[in-house]
């Protein structure tokens, strides 16, 4: 550490998403017209702000009136405004339109948009302001003083795959903070750190998560008009299995489609990637999107747990914000507005600390008195046991969600209680249903054409990453992943993962091992969540490395 | 004495090999600018170097437009202090030797001339990948008068303050010992550039980019732009692939792979569907005055580079297009010669043999091994005496350095590594007039994407070949030319540059020149060390093929097999009838020492790797699981269709 590099500041924020961009905006107005003058640095792994931020996204703009006052609604980067919103169910030939929105469910007045280029807006904004952003740096470590929160660290650079350093080796700079804000995105690593080590989710549910694949593709003339937005259901999940698909019309003929699964399924073989290829293959879809052409791919988890999976949102001298805690609301599948809700909440929260000078829990903890004061809880409260109740299958789930409405949220039965998705995974043996691969056998050979091979998509993710570093995927223990990963569940990962880094390599004398190949990953996250047993680790890799999203 | 490091850096396009997606169907990162990759290692090594001299000055240089602050501001996040950006519209349109000379107007401006008492090094990519002639940094050393080392991997410090630099040669590598100041060029093969750090970011987005105007720097407007350079671009035009899309195969395991490679391979693979070009439609040539401006010069000048005591091949290629452009000139134009060293008179006659007119003889003991120097200040009196028309040099790393440095001597303007040399005209629109006769030099660039015609104004027009383009010409027996003597001025600054060491290999495997089935390993096939690629060429050799093993630069570098198993990059153009690429992602130059073989086929685990862009039939897989499967079919019979010679 002596000659190692250091920098201090006011504010560290981890992650330049909408939640932390908001915390940076919000702050520095709050402390302008506070008359306070301190530096707010926002770092992001991403090549860019925007390269790894990926949403559907239907957005409900009323949020950003709060946060930009000054800026009219027409100047943000949104891309329609929804004209045209239909609730589908489908089969695997068929569609039938819902008379009706589920309630929560209804977009009147929301915008589609790309969420990356709002990010690369709200960005311009906070530098305006003088935040400091800089993109392409990845924190990988958290630091510590007396057991609290002192600032992080940025990855160490020019190491080959064991950690040796090479000739251009340099080590990360350490960010020394006053404030550490953990704005990571659905399942932050460095939050993951921060949660453990402060059993900041005791008394909580665990969270849960969903997957999503996203693809957008330039279309015909006439095949979708910007702001038509269709939302299906049914095809081709099945009962037991939690999801749906999208489908935004964009300007300049591009629309955006996607398919969105829980990982609480059980199906060790159940492959999301597949699942949105085999839906893209219903006739209502793969109509609009004839003659089209794929322009870009991308995969990402959302945090569904809901209002009781909510960790505990501060400590001493950090706070968590954004998608990192949770905040979305599930029947909505809408996150974002929630996100910079948050931000703007722990801002004005961070704001007092700083004039008291005082960063302990205690001081923080107005932030989540600001929460539970907020839109926020008036949006998360009453959908509290939604997603849980979706556990035993659609149709408990359609019981409980009508109870919780009629009864406020509640439902007869209290609070719901939520598994880790790695554990409902079943072994091989014990998932006694059609298994994935068989239920949809003769969907599974890609045309190439309207369906596409995971290699194929990721390629169209853009993602890359540096061929000399610590590969950042670790099997916790290597010794039981042959027998009880491989042997009883079949490996999940290389089913489950959107961008084909986990192969079974099977050779010639029926051999098998996990192979990884880190250099795929479009940094979803969800082999950190769903791979059962002692699972896998995700670690950020080196800065700028992952996909390089521009429209999604 | 502080030392000042000054790193010369271009801001490029994202390189095509570089860019995703299939066709440019998906060109997102067009508008993409990196620093010059070249460049970056350029960056490293005045990095490295501060290592051993922690109080060294750190500059980083560039010229362009402002939007290059990009890159200078990345180069300080590197670790560099102080930033330049020469930037006047008067620069636009600068070639190679207005960059040159601007460049070095630029460092001399700040302060540094070959008689600072401070010392200073300056630091440069080899290349640029929009521009690929290697030239700028052989011009700058001129232009300021003082040492250069091109072709660098790495640069290391002895204890008298010499700078010590590991040069690559054709058949190994060179320790050249020089003194500062120094010019040194590094290629993409030293060690690899760092990642910016935060601090640096930090620091870059609070310096200040100094710029600097043509009047700053005092550079004589009529010398630079596009009216002053000696040389014009004169026509581009897109290569088109003539290789069909890749048959990549799938399957579960190793067995199923190589099984469904080989039906693929049975079926002969995609075939392309060339569309029949319009046929052009004739441009008029007006009716202008037809003008001669070489003033006298004539005759086609070349230099006979010699390499273990023998002319290198590449040499005696260039024979070839200096025949043709005399016979295009007229019969009585004569090819010369240029034969220094240290007792080569010998040779001559082989020079004769192969169709040289005259060979002028420079003969001195201190010349026994090349110098770009001395070389370079002979070959350029020579030029003063005898006014040749045209000079050719063979694109080696000799050849590559020497030629710029010559052209900056003589004014002229050089068009690198070309693959296509003729005579024709220039209609000059604006002066009403058409030059003629003129040299057409014909080179590919941008990533060997597109073919630029380059017309030279300034006589002599140098240009160099690329090696293994041109066939060398046929022997004629006791076939007699004139031997003259010349006697170069040197001075002993010629021979501040010390060659430590030479490590040449023997330059050359002939048998891939001959071979029908070349199989290759790259980086991603070294795990065994090519174990597995030797004996699948092996294994075919045994079924009476006539199989070689090769390997691209990176395994040659790790110091795995010989320089001169080295297929592409300074190593050699192959055509075989099969060439098997394993584990080779196909770096551009690679590609262009194979894209004449008759079928390509690519064993690479990344489905992304160019080198499948490249082929003709590719398995995606790790080799270690592959080969031994083909192997075995290969023992079975599959001899990837070629038959075995019956002797």
């Amino acid at each position: 550490m002596s000659n190692a590099a250091t920098v201090s500041t006011d504010v560290l924020i981890i992650g330049g998403g909408p939640s932390g961009l908001a915390v940076s905006i919000r702050l520095a107005d709050i402390l302008k017209q506070m008359g306070l003058n301190r530096r707010i640095l926002l770092i992001e792994k991403g090549n860019a702000i925007g390269s790894h931020i990926l949403s559907g996204a239907v957005i409900k703009p009323a949020v950003f009136g709060e946060l930009l006052p000054d800026v009219g609604l027409e100047e943000i980067p949104f891309n329609s405004k929804i004209t045209k919103d239909s609730m589908l169910l489908l089969s695997a030939k068929g569609c039938m339109k819902l008379p009706f929105h589920p309630p929560h469910m209804g977009n009147k007045g929301n915008y589609v948009a790309s969420l990356g280029d709002v990010c690369r807006f709200l960005a311009t904004k906070a530098e305006e302001k003088g935040v400091e952003i800089y993109s392409g740096f990845s924190v990988n470590e958290i630091i510590y003083s007396d057991g609290k929160v002192i600032g992080a660290k940025t990855i160490d650079t020019g190491v080959d795959h064991h950690g040796h350093h090479l000739e251009n080796f340099q080590e990360g700079t350490t960010i020394e903070a006053k404030l550490t804000v953990f704005a990571e995105g659905a399942r932050g690593s460095l939050t993951k750190q921060l949660i453990n080590r402060f059993d900041l989710q005791q008394g909580k549910n665990p969270q849960i998560y969903s997957l999503g694949c996203k693809e957008v593709w330039s279309v015909p003339e006439g095949a979708i008009k910007p702001g038509e937005v269709y939302h299906t259901l049914g095809y081709p999940m099945n009962l037991r299995e939690f999801g749906g698909g999208f489908i935004y019309g964009l300007t300049d003929n591009k629309v955006a489609v996607g398919l969105v699964v829980g990982l609480d399924f059980q199906d060790p073989t159940f492959d999301v990637h597949a699942a949105f290829q085999v839906w893209k293959t219903n006739p209502f879809i793969a109509k609009i999107l004839k003659d089209g052409k794929l322009l870009e791919y991308g995969a990402k988890t959302l945090p569904e747990g809901g209002w009781y999976s909510l960790p505990k949102l501060v400590t001493d001298n950090a706070l968590i914000v954004g998608d990192s805690a949770g905040f979305l609301t599930m029947p909505a599948l809408k996150g974002v507005h929630l996100a910079i809700h948050s931000g703007m909440l722990a801002a004005e929260t961070i704001a007092m600390a700083l004039s008291k000078e005082d960063f302990s829990e205690e001081v923080l903890k107005t932030y989540e008195t600001k929460v539970r004061d907020s839109i926020i809880y008036k949006e998360m409260r009453p959908v509290r046991n939604f997603r849980q109740g979706f556990a035993g299958g659609i149709i408990a789930g359609a019981f409980h969600f009508a109870t919780q409405i009629l009864t406020g949220g509640a439902g007869f039965f209290g609070r719901l209680k939520a598994h880790p998705d790695n554990v409902t995974t079943k072994k091989l043996t014990e998932y006694t249903a059609k298994p994935f691969c068989k239920r949809f056998k003769d969907k599974l050979d890609f045309d190439k054409t309207l369906t596409f091979d995971k290699v194929t998509d990721v390629y169209f993710s853009g993602a890359t990453h540096d061929e000399q570093q610590i590969p950042h995927l670790h099997i916790n223990n290597p010794a039981t992943y042959e027998s009880i990963n491989i042997k009883e569940y079949g490996a999940p990962c290389s089913y489950f993962c959107p961008a084909e880094v986990y192969e079974l390599h099977t050779d010639k004398s029926g051999h098998r091992e996990l192979r990884i190949h880190a250099e795929n990953c479009v940094h979803c996250k969800t082999c950190d969540i769903k791979e059962p047993g002692d699972g896998i680790t995700w670690t950020t890799p080196n800065g700028g490395n992952g996909p390089e999203y521009k429209n999604m | 004495m502080a030392l000042t490091i000054i790193s010369l850096i271009k801001q490029v396009p994202l390189p095509a090999e570089m860019r995703m997606g299939e066709d440019g169907l998906m060109d997102r990162t067009k508008a993409k600018s990196i620093i010059n990759i070249d460049c970056q290692f350029g960056l490293e090594a005045g990095l490295q170097l501060k290592k051993h001299y922690p109080d060294a000055r750190m500059i980083v240089c560039s010229m362009g437009p402002f939007s290059f602050e990009t890159a200078l501001r990345t180069a300080i996040s590197m670790g560099y202090d102080e930033a330049y950006l020469l930037s006047d519209r008067k620069l636009g349109g600068s070639d190679t030797y207005a960059t040159g000379l601007a460049l070095s107007s630029l460092i001399r401006h700040l302060g540094f001339t070959k008689d600072s008492k401070e010392p200073f090094v300056v630091f440069a990519g080899r290349q640029t990948s929009d521009g690929d002639t290697a030239h700028v940094p052989s011009q700058v050393a001129e232009n300021l008068g003082i040492p250069q080392a091109t072709f660098v991997e790495t640069v290391k410090v002895d204890d008298h303050g010499n700078l010590v630099a590991r040069r690559i040669i054709e058949g190994g590598y060179q320790l050249l010992q020089l003194p500062m100041p120094c010019v040194i060029s590094l290629t993409p093969t030293g060690i690899p550039p760092r990642k910016p750090s935060l601090t640096g970011a930090i620091k870059a987005r609070n310096s200040t980019i100094n710029i600097v105007s043509a009047d700053d720097v005092q550079i004589d407007a009529t010398k630079v732009g596009l009216s002053g350079s000696p040389t014009i671009v004169a026509n581009v035009v897109n290569i088109e692939s003539d290789r069909p899309p890749v048959v990549l195969c799938e399957g579960q395991n190793e067995d199923e792979l190589v099984g469904r490679f080989i039906a693929n391979f049975s079926k002969g693979g995609n075939v392309l569907n060339k569309q029949e070009k319009e046929e052009k439609k004739a441009v008029e040539t007006p009716d202008f005055p037809e003008v001669d401006n070489r003033n006298g010069a004539k005759g086609v000048l070349t230099w006979a580079e010699i390499t273990n005591n023998s002319i290198a091949r590449p040499s005696l290629e260039l024979l070839t297009p200096a025949r043709k452009l005399a016979d295009e000139l007229g019969a009585d134009t004569k090819i010369t010669t240029l034969l220094i060293g240290k007792k080569v008179e010998p040779l001559a006659q082989q020079l004769f043999e192969y169709g040289v007119d005259e060979v002028v003889l420079i003969e001195d003991d201190r010349l026994e091994e090349y110098l770009v120097l001395p070389f370079s200040d002979i070959i350029a009196q020579v030029i003063r005496e005898r006014k040749p028309e045209i000079a050719l040099f063979a694109a080696t790393t000799a050849g590559r350095e020497l030629a710029p440095r010559i052209g900056s001597k003589t004014g002229s303007g050089v068009t690198a590594d070309c693959t296509g040399l003729e005579i024709g005209i220039y209609v000059n629109r604006k002066e009403k007039v058409i030059n003629s006769p003129i040299l057409h030099s014909r080179r590919p660039t941008y990533g060997e994407s597109k073919l630029a015609t380059i017309l030279g104004f300034v006589y002599p027009q140098i240009s160099t070949a690329r090696a293994g383009t041109f066939e060398v010409p046929a022997r004629v027996a006791n076939r007699k030319g004139i031997l003259s003597v010349f006697k170069p001025t040197l001075s002993d600054a010629d021979f501040k540059v010390k060659i430590l060491q030479t490590v040449r290999g023997e330059g050359g495997l002939q048998n891939l020149f001959d071979a029908d089935i070349i199989v290759s390993g790259g980086r991603g096939a070294t795990g065994d060390n090519l174990e597995l690629v030797r004996q699948l060429a092996e294994a075919l050799k045994a079924k009476g093929i006539k199989a070689e093993w090769a390997c691209s630069r990176v395994v040659v570098d790790s110091g795995i097999c010989e320089y001169a198993r080295q297929i592409g990059q300074t190593g050699k153009t192959v055509r075989p009838k099969v060439y098997v690429a394993i584990g080779i992602s196909g770096a551009i130059q690679h590609i262009a020492g194979i894209k004449e073989s008759g079928k390509i086929v690519a064993i690479d685990h990344n489905p992304k790797a160019s080198i499948f862009r490249h082929a003709d039939f590719g398995i995606v897989g790790e080799y270690q699981d592959i080969l031994p499967e083909l192997i075995e079919r290969v023992k079975n019979g599959f001899t990837f269709g070629i038959e075995a010679k019956s002797s």
